[in-house]
């Protein structure tokens, strides 16, 4: 299978670097066998019909900053959407950094691929959370897969879960914890009771919340995993400017004292019953949905199976890589048994 | 009286003195009391130049259409000042050239309008390049003091399906309507001058004949009209033993056999396309390849078997690059029915056609042989589908390899002349790839790594000495 990897950070690399060691089990395990024909960055792209050398790629990228500037496959000045256009590939994977303000580049790389009839594997929130419903119906159209599994839990198979674990069944109900920056400040203003400011420093001085850190503890990030699991698992038609949100800038001391008295703590909690919301959330202690540190939870309420929890790590780079691996192989596995039919 | 269709190309008119040379072959056989029917083609590079001004057009580019029309008039006009001298006549094919390129300015402005580019109107489009060069023909003759009348394919009678860009004559009418208008002309001695390659719906809107072109329009008219041969004037002497830039001492072919000559355009050679030579073949109407720039040749003749002379088995040989070798592997196939329907089902699905095949007894192994440019797609499809399904263990390709067709009648039917082709090869310590399966009784094909082709093609055209005139 022919991809195209449009960003080349953090996920891109990961993705990189799992192909690169998984290679050979996953060809003898999955008949999968991934070739890398086109590698984009703000630099430029390295095309490759053939195939990439992607630890070449990786160390490229380490030296020069870009993948543009290979000698014999590099493209310094040549756009993404171009490359889009012009490579001849199967799959697209979509991994440039999260817009919620108009959802670019992504969402025309995302329009690209589909008007040239290439699937898309994608991270980024932000076109999806802009204009999935839209997204979806255009995939449809053109005939080809849209797989956004990293985009919510990272590498824990959330979407899988409610999608694939409980088909069939209908889902009344989703609540979840969906950020691990927040989850971690909160989880460090209550055990060490330190004030929101003092949290948000250690997060950033551990990494595990940005310089700018609006995405995470003013609840957007959150609330575009919200409309992504409105979409694709309850069929709603929800985009960002649907969901009530609220952070957790002014979450108190005092007010998790007060939970705390009454065996609860406030969690930012997500949440699909009725209207899409996010919000500073008092909970039980004992609910399987209270994590602590930078992990991921999200309960699904179904009709029949009653309630499930899924917790998990929620992001990093080699976890979110990993779900990209998990929807080219559910793209490759669905191309397989259309085509032979 | 003989009856003879001439068809010239777009290079045979490339030029105002080109035209000019051709409407002299005309008059030159006219005057000999040769009834001639005059077949054109757009001029040079016309044709691709409209597809690409209908593209522009399309992504609403109205400044491209504008200095195409400008090119288009200066192109024209120019071929015109060079070919008639004629004051009246020339001013009379320049109104029509102006006329002509007006309208189509204006079919070029509604697509842009519309933003849309259909079949249909790509054929309306791609028609302007045939109504431009029979007017330059006809201007031409009569400059020459021929009596002469031009028509489109259209109103010659030519009447297609609506399959446009590749329309199929509906026979009978189409025949039936040729001799009903273009008869007439003959018997009052009149020279007609017929665009090639469109023609129209029975409801007038304009087609196009797609491959085969205007020689297919040229044999339309040479059946209809029992002609007794049918000159496709173009920029060559005739068929080559093998391309010439391989072999330098590549022979001409004086003759061929209709089969023959289909096989080789199958296999790449500038000949006629099969399709074109139906109509001939039906009536055992001949054929001759002729060089517009070296008329002294008799160039190629193509007619009935009987009629060519049988020589040597093996006539001409083909090298043909840009194609690619995919080979499917795995114990599992052995056995396994239906692995390679699916196989063929599949690329086939894709628009991959096939143009080589063969397998193992074993049936553990298929190698097949595809266009180049379609190898990136046919590869990662067949993996895709093929693998990870435990009887297909692997799909490989080499994109450095050549097919080497050997072209001649009664091939299969000789003894020994397989052998001798791939004892040839042999001797020249090339590893031969692969062997066609099932090929025709008119061809063997093998396959080569790319940098041994030449030197493969070379090894069996002194086998068969088809250097040596004459044979
Ligand atoms: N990291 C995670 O744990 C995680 C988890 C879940 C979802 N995600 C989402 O996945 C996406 C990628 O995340 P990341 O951490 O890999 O981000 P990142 O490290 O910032 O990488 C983004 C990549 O996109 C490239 N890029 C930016 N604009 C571009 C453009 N116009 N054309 C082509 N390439 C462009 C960048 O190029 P340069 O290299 O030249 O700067 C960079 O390679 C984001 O949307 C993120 O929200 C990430």
């Amino acid at each position: 299978m022919r991809i195209i990897l449009v960003g080349y950070g953090v996920v891109g690399q990961s993705l990189a670097d799992i192909l690169l060691r998984r290679s050979i089990e996953t060809v003898r395990d999955y008949g999968f066998n991934p070739k890398v024909v086109a590698i984009v960055d703000r630099g430029g792209a390295a095309i490759n019909s053939k195939g990439l050398d992607l630890e070449k790629m990786l160390a490229l990228k380490k030296k020069d900053g870009t993948v543009g500037t290979d000698p014999k496959f590099g493209y310094p000045q040549m756009s993404s959407s171009a490359v889009i256009e012009s490579v001849e590939a199967e799959v697209v994977v979509e991994v440039t950094p999260t817009n919620v303000k108009n959802g670019e580049p992504g969402l025309s790389h995302i329009k690209t691929a589909f008007k040239t009839g290439k699937h898309v594997v994608t991270t980024n929130k932000g076109p999806l959370a802009l204009a999935l419903p839209a997204l979806m119906e255009l995939a449809d159209y053109n005939k080809v897969y849209l797989r956004f599994s990293g985009t919510v839990g990272g590498g824990t198979p959330v979407l899988e879960l409610a999608k694939r674990g409980l088909l069939g069944d209908k889902i009344i109900a989703i609540r979840g914890i969906l950020n691990g920056t927040t989850n971690y400040i909160l989880t460090k203003m209550e055990e060490k009771c330190i004030t929101f400011q003092q949290a948000l420093e250690e997060a950033q001085k551990l990494g595990y919340a940005e310089t700018d850190p609006t995405m995470d503890i003013d609840g957007i990030d959150a609330a575009c995993k919200v409309v992504i699991m409105a979409n694709w698992i309850m069929n709603k038609k929800f985009t960002l400017k649907d969901v009530e949100v609220q952070g957790i800038r002014d979450v108190t001391l005092q007010a998790l004292g007060k939970a705390s008295k009454r065996g609860n703590t406030i969690k930012l909690i997500g949440s699909i019953d009725g209207n899409p919301t996010v919000a500073p959330t008092e909970i039980s202690k004992h609910d399987p949905l209270c994590v602590s540190g930078v992990l991921n939870a999200v309960t699904f309420v179904s009709k029949f199976a009653g309630e499930e929890t899924i917790i998990g790590r929620g992001a990093g780079g080699m976890e979110t890589a990993s779900a990209v691996l998990r929807d080219l192989l559910d793209i490759k596995h669905n191309l397989a048994s259309e085509l032979l039919m | 009286m003989k009856k003879i269709v001439m068809k010239f190309g777009g290079t045979s008119l490339a030029t105002g003195e080109n035209i000019r040379c051709v409407a002299n072959l005309v008059a030159d056989s006219a005057k000999q009391g040769c009834s001639v029917i005059v077949v054109v083609s757009a001029l040079n590079h016309t044709t691709d130049d409209l597809c690409d001004a209908a593209e522009q057009a399309k992504k609403r580019n109205e400044a491209y259409i504008r200095k195409f029309k400008q090119k288009m008039l200066e192109k024209h006009s120019a071929a015109a000042l060079k070919a008639i001298k004629n004051k009246g006549v020339l001013q009379e094919i320049e109104q029509i050239i102006k006329k002509t390129l007006d309208e189509l300015e204006k079919v070029l402005t509604g697509i842009s309008y519309v933003g849309e580019l259909t079949p249909k109107s790509r054929d309306f489009v791609v028609s302007f390049g045939e109504r431009l060069s029979a007017p330059l023909v006809w201007g031409a003759l009569r400059d020459l003091k021929l009596e002469s009348q031009w028509v489109t394919g259209k109103e010659a009678g030519i009447v297609t399906d609506a399959n446009f860009g590749e329309a199929s004559p509906l026979m009978n009418v189409t025949m039936h309507q040729l001799r009903e208008r273009i008869g007439p002309l003959l018997e009052k001695q009149v020279v007609p001058v017929v665009s090639g390659y469109i023609a129209a719906t029975q409801d007038g809107v304009v087609t196009t004949l797609g491959r085969g072109g205007s020689d297919y329009t040229a044999t339309l008219l040479a059946a209809a009209l029992a002609v007794d041969e049918v000159w496709i004037w173009t920029d060559v002497d005739g068929l080559m033993t093998t391309d010439p830039k391989i072999i330098p001492s590549a022979k001409m072919l004086p003759e061929l056999s209709y089969q023959e000559a289909a096989e080789m355009a199958i296999f790449g050679a500038k000949a006629m396309h099969p399709r074109a030579l139906e109509p001939i073949m039906k009536e055992s109407i001949p054929a001759r390849i002729r060089n517009v720039f070296n008329p002294e040749n008799p160039g190629t003749l193509i007619a009935k078997a009987q009629t060519a002379k049988r020589t040597e088995v093996v006539k001409a040989i083909a090298l043909i690059k840009d194609v690619a070798m995919i080979n499917v592997s795995g114990a599992g196939m052995v056995g396994a029915p239906g692995s390679y329907a699916k196989i063929f089902d599949v690329l086939g699905k894709n628009n991959v056609n096939i143009m080589m095949i063969s397998t193992a007894v074993s049936e553990a192994n298929i190698s097949l042989i595809i266009r180049r440019s379609l190898l990136g797609r046919a590869l990662s499809t067949l993996e895709i589908v093929l693998l990870g399904r435990g009887s297909i263990s692997e799909v490989t390709a080499e994109d450095d390899v050549c097919v080497i067709a050997v072209m001649g009648a009664n091939m299969k039917g000789t003894l020994g002349v397989a052998s001798r082709i791939f004892t040839a090869v042999a001797r020249k310590g090339i590893n031969i790839r692969m062997i066609a399966q099932g090929s025709s009784e008119l061809n063997v094909s093998f396959v080569v790594k790319e940098k041994d082709g030449e030197v493969a093609v070379r090894a069996i055209h002194e086998e068969f000495k088809l250097d040596k005139a004459p044979r």
